[in-house]
């Protein structure tokens, strides 16, 4: 459970920080500066095609520095976290994350979405896609923070997205020769269960790919993953300790 | 008010603390000595929750608890005020801990500590050791605890600054809270502690209230604390 005196305070922390953090602001307005940029030279159906697939990352970036980090500064051996409270912070401030995450990318979709309702390019199966990149970044933010009770801040997320590249690699890869991954993905059929599972495994690196919404399978993969990725946090949060 | 018994704390394959045991009083300043290593820190941390013991217990008596550790550290991009302000109910509730009351026990506690309440504006990660220190201070005295519990008390200290802390160690008994210290400055330890704790190599070799150390003071010749760690501490 959360405590509420927790929230508000993990809150003022994460609020100060955001605010006067130069490489958020900038970041959060690239991606909307990227998606105008879509727009315009190209086309609205374009640009909607980068916002789903890239919305996740919105989460993926904003859980850099989840726990070591805090931890490694000293800051959570101090009076307000006595008795364990640190435990609670940090849960805390998982979650004020995936709400401040969840706020923006729901914020750009909402502007999104009345551009494409004023252009005439809004689609009803965009907000299917939206719930399922915030399905896909709520699996980012529990994945990269579990990694960041081990890994230093930004480290975390530069292993998932090499990671990525590499599993990106592998799907060109794959398409070269003869029908591959990516062919497969795109009209939502597997013939058998060996290309399945190596999807399976890329969804797992990369579940940007579940935002078309036609492989619901690997849709259940991700909530699954976000499942365990949760309950592997729970569990580190439980036992951690501060100044070993 | 602490109540801990064979505490057992390993790292790995060190053992920093395999037998500890002591219970401090309400109202008492209690002092934990001991060598680099003894494990006081580690014993201070198992008894504020930071650290889990592998066996033994540590019971507190409920209550709100201090912490100064030895070198304190802060939340990056958070001044002075907002530190403080933290552990403040949120702003839209009405409270004792609120608005101009709360900047006028802020500006008397800095004042009591002295510490210049305009680097409350700056960032706490660019004041100097001494200031960081004093902040803590800070820091804990506004939440008026019923224990305080501080690591190296005086380390980063200028005389005058060593003589308010002292101050309020005995203010705080004063007014009936319990105080507990570790530090390896003797001399300002026997000023003010009614009771000590010894540890040496994660273990408790002594365990003096302020009975006995009245007696042990009251022989002739009376031995200072410098001696009597140094004769039990085999050195």
């Amino acid at each position: 459970m959360l405590d509420a005196a927790l929230l508000a305070m993990t809150w003022r922390v994460m609020r100060r920080r955001l605010v006067s953090s130069p490489l958020a602001a900038v970041a959060c307005l690239a991606f909307p500066a990227f998606l105008i940029w879509a727009v315009v030279g190209h086309s609205y159906g374009t640009a909607a095609k980068f916002f789903f697939f890239l919305l996740p990352h919105v989460f993926l970036f904003a859980a850099q520095d989840a726990v070591r980090s805090d931890i490694e500064s000293g800051a959570l051996e101090t009076v307000l976290f006595i008795g364990g409270r640190f435990r609670g912070y940090l849960g805390a401030k998982l979650f004020i994350i995936a709400i401040a995450a969840g706020a923006y990318a729901a914020g750009l979709f909402g502007l999104f979405a009345a551009w494409g309702l004023a252009v005439g390019g809004y689609e009803p199966a965009f907000a299917l896609r939206f719930a399922l990149a915030l399905l896909a970044g709520l699996y980012y933010l529990a994945l990269a923070g579990a990694l960041s009770h081990f890994l230093r801040a930004g480290s975390n997320v530069l292993v998932l997205i090499l990671a990525q590249a590499a599993a990106v690699f592998g799907l060109l890869a794959t398409a070269a020769s003869r029908p591959g991954l990516i062919d497969y993905a795109a009209s939502g059929r597997f013939p058998g269960p060996g290309p399945k599972l190596l999807f399976g495994a890329l969804t797992a690196v990369l579940p940007n790919v579940i935002v078309s919404g036609r492989i619901s399978i690997f849709t259940g993969e991700i909530a699954a993953g976000l499942g365990l990725a949760l309950y592997a946090q729970w569990r580190l949060l439980r036992r951690l300790e501060i100044g070993k | 008010m602490i109540e801990a018994r064979k505490l057992a704390k390993r790292f790995g394959r060190i053992e920093a603390v395999r037998d500890v045991s002591f219970t401090t009083k309400r109202g008492t300043i209690t002092a934990m000595i001991g060598e680099n290593g003894a494990g006081k820190t580690t014993t201070l941390k198992l008894v504020l929750g930071f650290l889990r013991p592998d066996s033994g217990t540590v019971a507190v008596a409920p209550g709100r608890t201090g912490y100064v550790p030895d070198r304190p550290a802060y939340f990056a991009r958070l001044d002075g005020w907002s530190i403080l302000g933290l552990a403040r109910p949120h702003r839209g509730r009405r409270g004792p801990g609120n608005g101009r009351g709360h900047s006028a026990s802020v500006l008397a506690a800095a004042r009591s500590l002295l510490f210049d309440p305009v680097l409350l504006r700056r960032l706490p990660a660019s004041y100097s050791a001494g200031n960081a220190k004093k902040f803590s201070y800070l820091q804990n005295l506004l939440i008026e605890p019923d224990l305080l519990v501080v690591d190296e008390p005086f380390s980063a200290l200028d005389p005058p600054s060593i003589k308010c802390v002292r101050d309020v160690f005995c203010g705080l008994r004063a007014d009936g809270k319990t105080v507990l210290l570790s530090s390896h400055m003797l001399a300002e330890m026997e000023k003010i502690a009614d009771g000590f704790v010894v540890l040496r190599r994660g273990q408790t070799i002594a365990h003096a209230g302020l009975r006995e150390w009245r007696l042990l003071r009251s022989a002739r010749p009376g031995p200072d604390l410098e001696s009597v760690f140094l004769r039990l501490a085999g050195l």
